[in-house]
């Protein structure tokens, strides 16, 4: 069995903070995560994403529930497992007066590495992250993409056995996103083990080899991109410009989205050349492609909040 | 309770004073006040002058603690640069003692000034220039302590800035300081001598000799005071950064 990297068991969080009522982000969250697993958490604005990977790296107590990291207890014992974990904080900034590398190389020197291991890690860490040309530029002229990238830079420069990074992209461009996708493989193919949080569910699809989504502080489904897409009913979309004529007659196939002036139909393979036999006949253009996690993402969630409301 | 420390610290030390060093202008004017005060009292009445000057040295090292602060709450509220150093092997207080070493390091060279303006001015004994360094010491390890505490209390930077400007003056203006003690009516003696800043101060008056006349029981009272609170203070800082590491 494969060694056990996070275990989070009926993790519960409560706050009572002034200018809030009491708020439960977390309604018994689990999840397991085993070594080398690159793992995505998903859920909307609010549905308690940041309140776990707090709770799992040691910076939030929760109301109740238990976490092992490495099989070691991470709420009894934060100060066990501290040295194993690094985490690229929701909206956290460089130091403002460092430069990008400064910053990385500092903070692996306040990890205790060597300053050769420092040195060498940060530089590949930099050129990973396409800083060379702004690595000796103040922190503060850099943008906000350049900032994040630097928060990255400084923690995939860790190489920490468990990294949490929450959000790690926002703000970046889609050059920059493939390269924390590919730091992030490499990563996990040395032995690192990543959880992380995304809006991007391209960047989810792509990166994490297993899904789990949340939606008001509980898990909502669990696995991969591909199975989130068989729940939402299909793996095949088939778009019909002015498909709502057809609308009756397309119903028994599968799941219907209107989108502007088109109709979505989400189907299984075997369905889609006579959902296109009925298009032809009725004149409407139509085109074939596969679900987006985006779509599955909508349906799945869109239908938990319709069943509570 | 063992402090664990170690190279983490003095690297993260090394980190905060660099960023310090980028406030050139910060660091320059940490000294305008007491260089002004110093003005005042050479204008007005320069046979105050010692007092001010060994007023102007713990003035300046109290001031660190309100710089610390700011500078923990800003990385916390507005970088989130703390979460990456909690969840990582410094420990949670050798980011204080680093932070505190590093805001330590930067604002040194004032305090340097002043002491040469001391030995150039008012020279003091070498019993003095000993107690003068014991009670700077402590004056310190209270004014890191008090103000890393402070900055863990609040969520919004604004909501600290009143708590800089309330404790510069609690501790560094109204008690005597920059006076002699000599000039406040004697039933508040006994509260300036157990405020650690003021009680700084008149200890080294008392040990230079001729500044103030104090009993033996009012030195033992003071400096009891100054070690007992600085220590206190510091060892619950110790822990309050512990605890604070994890939010609730
Ligand atoms: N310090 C806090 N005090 C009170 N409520 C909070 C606090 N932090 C987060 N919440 C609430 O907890 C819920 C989950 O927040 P969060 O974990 O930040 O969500 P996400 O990261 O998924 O967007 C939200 O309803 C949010 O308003
Ligand atoms: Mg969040």
């Amino acid at each position: 069995m494969a060694e056990e990297a996070l275990v989070a068991e009926d993790v519960r969080k409560r706050y009572v903070s002034r200018g809030a009522p009491p708020t439960d982000a977390l309604r018994g969250v689990s999840l397991r995560i085993d070594k080398g697993e690159r793992v995505g958490l998903l859920g909307r604005n609010g549905a308690g994403k940041t309140t776990f990977l707090r709770i799992v790296s040691t910076l939030l107590i929760p109301s109740s529930g238990s976490v092992r990291v490495f099989g070691r207890d991470a709420i009894a014992d934060p100060d066990a497992v501290r040295s194993m974990l690094a985490v690229v904080p929701q909206e956290g900034k460089p130091f403002f007066h460092l430069t990008p590398r400064e910053q990385v190389y500092s903070y692996l020197r306040a990890r205790g590495f060597t300053r050769e291991t420092a040195r060498f890690r940060s530089e590949e860490a930099l050129g990973q992250m396409g800083l060379m040309e702004i690595a000796d530029r103040l922190s503060i002229t850099l943008s906000g993409g350049q900032r994040q990238r630097t928060m990255v830079a400084t923690v995939i420069a860790t190489e920490a056995p468990l990294m949490f990074l929450d959000e790690p992209t926002i703000g970046m461009d889609p050059f920059a996103r493939r390269e924390v996708w590919a730091s992030l493989r490499r990563l996990t193919a040395k032995g690192c083990t990543i959880l992380l949080t995304t809006h991007y569910l391209d960047e989810a699809e792509n990166l994490a080899q297993r899904l789990s989504v949340i939606e008001r502080g509980k898990v909502l489904v669990e696995g991969t991109g591909e199975s989130l897409k068989r729940r939402a009913g299909g793996t095949i979309r088939v778009s019909i410009t002015g498909g709502e004529k057809l609308g009756p007659e397309l119903e028994s196939f599968g799941l219907l989205i209107p989108d502007g002036s088109a109709l979505h139909v989400v189907t299984s393979p075997e369905r889609v050349q006579e959902i296109l036999g009925l298009a032809v006949r009725a004149g409407l253009p139509a085109s074939v492609g596969p679900v987006t996690l985006e779509e599955a993402f909508l349906r799945v969630v869109g239908r938990s909040i319709d069943e509570e409301g | 309770m063992a402090l664990r420390m170690g190279q983490g610290t003095i690297a993260f030390a090394l980190t905060e004073l660099r960023v310090q060093l980028h406030e050139g202008l910060a660091i320059a004017t940490s000294m305008i006040v007491q260089v002004v005060l110093l003005v005042f009292v050479v204008i007005l009445a320069p046979s105050l002058l010692p007092y001010a000057l060994l007023g102007a040295v713990v003035y300046s090292v109290f001031q660190l603690g309100q710089r610390i602060q700011n500078e923990a709450a800003f990385i916390r509220i507005d970088h989130k640069l703390n979460e990456l150093y909690h969840a990582s092997s410094l420990s949670a207080e050798g980011y204080f003692l680093g932070l505190s070493l590093g805001v330590l390091l930067a604002y040194l060279p004032p305090v340097v000034i002043l002491l040469l303006l001391i030995e150039l001015l008012a020279p003091l004994t070498a019993v003095s220039a000993l107690v003068l360094t014991a009670v700077v010491a402590l004056v310190w390890l209270f004014t890191c302590a008090l103000g890393y505490i402070i900055s863990t209390l609040f969520r919004d930077m604004r909501a600290i800035w009143p708590y800089a400007s309330l404790l510069t003056n609690f501790f560094g203006v109204l008690p005597p300081v920059f006076y002699p003690i000599g000039l406040l009516p004697g039933y508040w003696h006994p509260i300036a001598l157990a405020i650690p800043s003021s009680a700084a101060v008149v200890l080294v008056e008392a040990a230079q000799g001729g500044l103030v006349h104090l009993s033996n029981l009012e030195i033992a009272y003071a400096a009891t005071s100054l070690t007992v609170e600085a220590l206190a203070l510091f060892g619950f800082a110790v822990y309050w950064a512990r605890v604070t590491a994890r939010e609730r």
